[in-house]
């Protein structure tokens, strides 16, 4: 039977998981990764989004739930919300708020577990023993993390099929969408930023070259922060993270130059400055003046000195750095094929931007070293290209809807039965998809 | 409680945000899946302002025999379309001609759709529950000895292959309705957990549920279902059979939707809440586990240190006392 259903693609990421079937072109669901449970907030590492947490033992495989097992006989773990209706749930009296993901991986898998099955029974309204299932999962994923998550997709759900993929490969998978993409390669540099974490990933042929591979610890929830200290700072009427997030991603955008962009502003006030209304809980509306946080915010990450004193390296060094830092044959194609994906990604003219400053980047080295080599030897150039495409929003859930769909995706899962005599260890290995070779 | 709902919440909640009155239309085109071999299409083929549902189920044919289209025309009339090629039942929503409609209409056409798998399953309950007023009827005039074969029988047995290896079978009698769900284990580990659950099921009469309607299961097909094909049962196989008992106060007018509703997602709820157990089960042994973990740490360092030579931060040694 699972031969004939639709795979389900799940995309857990740090604030949002992306939930629906291949061969879709948008997930189906697309809700917080957050889980309300009777009692207190935080506890089991599970604080993804950055509130604080009641300290709790460092230690992976105690869940939050576990407190005082043996006295507890009762339904209390069955009563639980999860996505929206855990945060409807958690505003009012009796539940707290757990995010099971952090940086991108699980940490509390008692949550995930019942975080899953609540997407799988209860959104996606599906037996899991009639569907194979592809997740992601994050660069330089320990493999304990997939085989716990094999361990709970296998013998909790009893699922036909399970293919992990590392989102960053998805993400190449989906920008084969865009016009600018000729050949159906594997290989080329992702730039993934989402809610909670920023990674720069090279692969090549499919491979994440792992030794490369570098993190920013700026990502979408500090540009919210940022918007969010802007509102403060002129005493906006209303300055909630909610309020922030919602300027964020309707207003800001990436200027090609800070200081003309305040001039800008200056000159053409009207254009430039825009209102934003606020309903607030209560019926009361209020509006809120939108200025310079619009290409400020953003900028960031260009300029990171204006938000973080510890970290200092602009997105496009680091861009450069990695490739650099590549296996040399691999290098042109990590340049060429520079592939954005996450929400993060959004602002209008990021890709723009960032193909600018790494090609003056490029082009500044090999003037250098034209100049060291007495005019002797002339480089032919490097082609610079930062691909920004229509899925990049959901880039790896869109990526795993289109390797989903093909027709070899069920053999490239483990399935139940090799699960059963093999053990969880075989989820160490899958054979790529979407390789040299696949259709 | 880990109830499922009736409805798809894709749909519910995707017609919900088309029709709100500040709504902007935009394209879709969603298949999805559902429960029990159903899939949906979801799609704007038009225009963004006419949405497209359609629906395809395995066990459509039966459902056919068991006047399906009357319950859909009786639910859909107006909204009905030529079914969409591949599927076999199609609806379409204008928003357009939606939007100038009062709220309550909005909604209950939300609900309607959204209900669209629930409403074709029903039709061999809502025939099946008929016939039950209807022998009830005819059994008044009769003694249990004088009634004819048709009354004292009871009516067909509908039945329903809505899984590959799985069935509802409905059947009415003058004083009751009985409804059988075969139902499969694929592992072993599910079959002792289902049994255990469903003896819950089976003993919450006694334990003075009284309104809940009789719960009976056992290994191999029921008297019921004599000369039914392809039924599968007895030791070792991993095939059991949930029988449900209702009765009158089950089949009112006023309670019959819902006792179909309830009745049609036994089987996903069951499996769910299996599902729900074992994860309960693994947090207890994560939990065991990360505290054996803990006893094995604390044991560790005193053999380790024992006798061992230890260096102070100037370079001078000692001994660790034992
Ligand atoms: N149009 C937009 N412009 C700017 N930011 C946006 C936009 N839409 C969404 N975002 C931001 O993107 C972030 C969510 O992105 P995404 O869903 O890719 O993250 P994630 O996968 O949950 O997290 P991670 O990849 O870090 O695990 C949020 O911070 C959100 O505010
Ligand atoms: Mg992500």
């Amino acid at each position: 039977m699972a031969s004939q259903t639709p795979a389900v693609v799940m995309d857990n990421g740090t604030g949002y998981s992306k939930l629906g079937f291949a061969g879709n072109d948008s997930p189906s669901f697309v809700f917080p990764t957050a889980i309300a449970t009777k009692g207190p907030a935080g506890g089991g590492g599970g604080t993804g989004s950055g509130r604080p947490a009641v300290a709790n033992k460092p230690n992976f495989l105690s869940g939050g739930a576990g407190g005082h097992l043996s006295g507890k006989r009762g339904t209390e773990d069955l009563d639980f919300f999860i996505g929206d209706e855990a945060l409807t749930a958690a505003s009012g009296p009796g539940y707290g708020v757990h995010y099971p993901i952090r940086h991108g991986q699980i940490e509390n898998w008692d949550h995930m577990e019942r975080f899953w099955s609540n997407s799988i029974f209860k959104y996606l309204r599906v037996e899991p023993e009639d569907h194979h299932f592809l997740l992601t999962e994050p660069p330089l994923n320990p493999p304990e993390n997939r085989e716990n998550t094999a361990e709970i997709m296998f013998e909790s759900f009893n699922c036909a099929g399970l293919y992990i993929a590392v989102q960053a490969v998805l993400a190449l998978a989906a920008s084969w969408t865009s016009s600018k993409v000729q050949d159906r390669s594997l290989t080329g540099t992702v730039i993934d930023s989402g809610e909670g974490v920023t990674h720069v990933i090279p692969v090549a042929e499919g491979y994440v070259i792992g030794s490369s591979i570098k993190s920013i610890p700026i990502a979408g929830r500090d540009i919210t922060y940022f918007v969010q200290s802007l509102l403060r700072d002129r005493g906006e009427p209303d300055s909630s993270l909610r309020t922030a997030e919602r300027i964020k991603e309707e207003f800001c955008y990436v200027c090609p130059d800070v200081v003309k962009e305040f001039s800008r502003f200056d000159r053409e006030p009207e254009d430039r400055f825009k209102k934003y209304d606020v309903r607030q809980p209560g019926g009361r509306s209020v509006t809120v003046d939108v200025g310079y946080e619009r290409f400020l915010a953003p900028e960031i990450f260009f300029n990171p000195e204006i938000y973080s004193s510890d970290f200092l390296t602009p997105l496009p060094n680091i861009v450069d750095t990695v490739i650099q830092t590549s296996p040399i044959d691999v290098r042109r194609g990590l340049y060429k094929n520079i592939v954005l994906s996450g929400g993060s990604t959004l602002y209008k003219d990021f890709g723009r931007r960032l193909q600018r400053d790494i090609r003056h980047l490029v082009d500044a080295r090999i003037k250098d070293s034209e100049v060291r080599a007495g005019g002797q030897a002339r480089s032919g150039g490097l082609d610079v290209q930062v691909i920004t495409h229509k899925r990049q929003r959901h880039g790896p859930w869109f990526g795993g809807s289109l390797l989903g769909q093909t027709p070899e995706f069920k053999s490239y899962c483990h399935t139940k039965a090799e699960y059963e005599e093999i053990g969880p260890s075989i989820v160490r290995r899958f054979a790529l998809l979407g390789g040299p070779g696949s259709t | 409680m880990l109830l499922l709902d009736y409805q798809n919440v894709l749909i519910e909640s995707l017609l919900r945000d088309r029709l709100a009155p500040d709504a902007s239309p935009s394209s879709v085109d969603q298949i999805v899946s559902d429960f029990d071999n159903v899939t949906f299409h979801i799609s704007t083929p038009e225009s963004k302002s006419k949405i497209l549902v359609s629906i395809t189920i395995k066990c459509w044919k039966e459902l056919v025999t068991y006047g399906a289209q009357a319950i859909l025309d009786r639910e859909y009339g107006p909204y009905i379309v030529q079914p969409e090629q591949g599927y076999d039942f199609s609806v379409q929503v204008d928003l357009d001609t939606m939007a100038s409609k009062p709220q309550e209409e909005k909604d209950e056409l939300v609900r309607r759709v959204s209900l669209l798998k629930r409403n074709a399953m029903a039709a061999p309950f809502e025939q099946a529950f008929d016939e039950f007023a209807s022998l009830q009827d005819q059994a008044k005039n009769y003694s249990s000895e004088t009634a004819p074969q048709g009354v004292r029988e009871g009516g067909e047995v509908r039945a329903i292959h809505y899984r590959e290896e799985e069935a509802i079978y409905v059947k009415a009698s003058h004083d009751r309705v009985t409804v059988i769900f075969s139902t499969v284990f694929k592992e072993e580990t599910d079959r002792v957990y289902g049994k255990v659950f469903l003896q819950e099921f089976v003993d919450a009469r006694k334990r003075g549920v009284q309104n809940a309607p009789q719960v009976l299961f056992r290994h191999d097909a029921p008297m019921e279902l004599q000369g039914q094909p392809g039924l599968r049962g007895g030791r070792g196989e991993n095939v059991g059979y949930v029988t449900f008992v209702l009765f009158p106060r089950h089949l009112t007018p006023q309670k019959r939707d819902e006792t179909i509703s309830h009745i049609q997602t036994f089987r996903d709820y069951f499996h769910y809440h299996i599902k729900a157990s074992k994860a309960y089960i693994h947090s207890r042994m994560r939990r065991r586990t990360a505290d054996f973990l803990q006893v094995l740490r604390r044991a560790r360092p005193e053999e380790a240190d024992a006798g061992k030579e230890r260096k102070t931060a100037s370079g001078r040694t000692f001994r660790a006392q034992a």
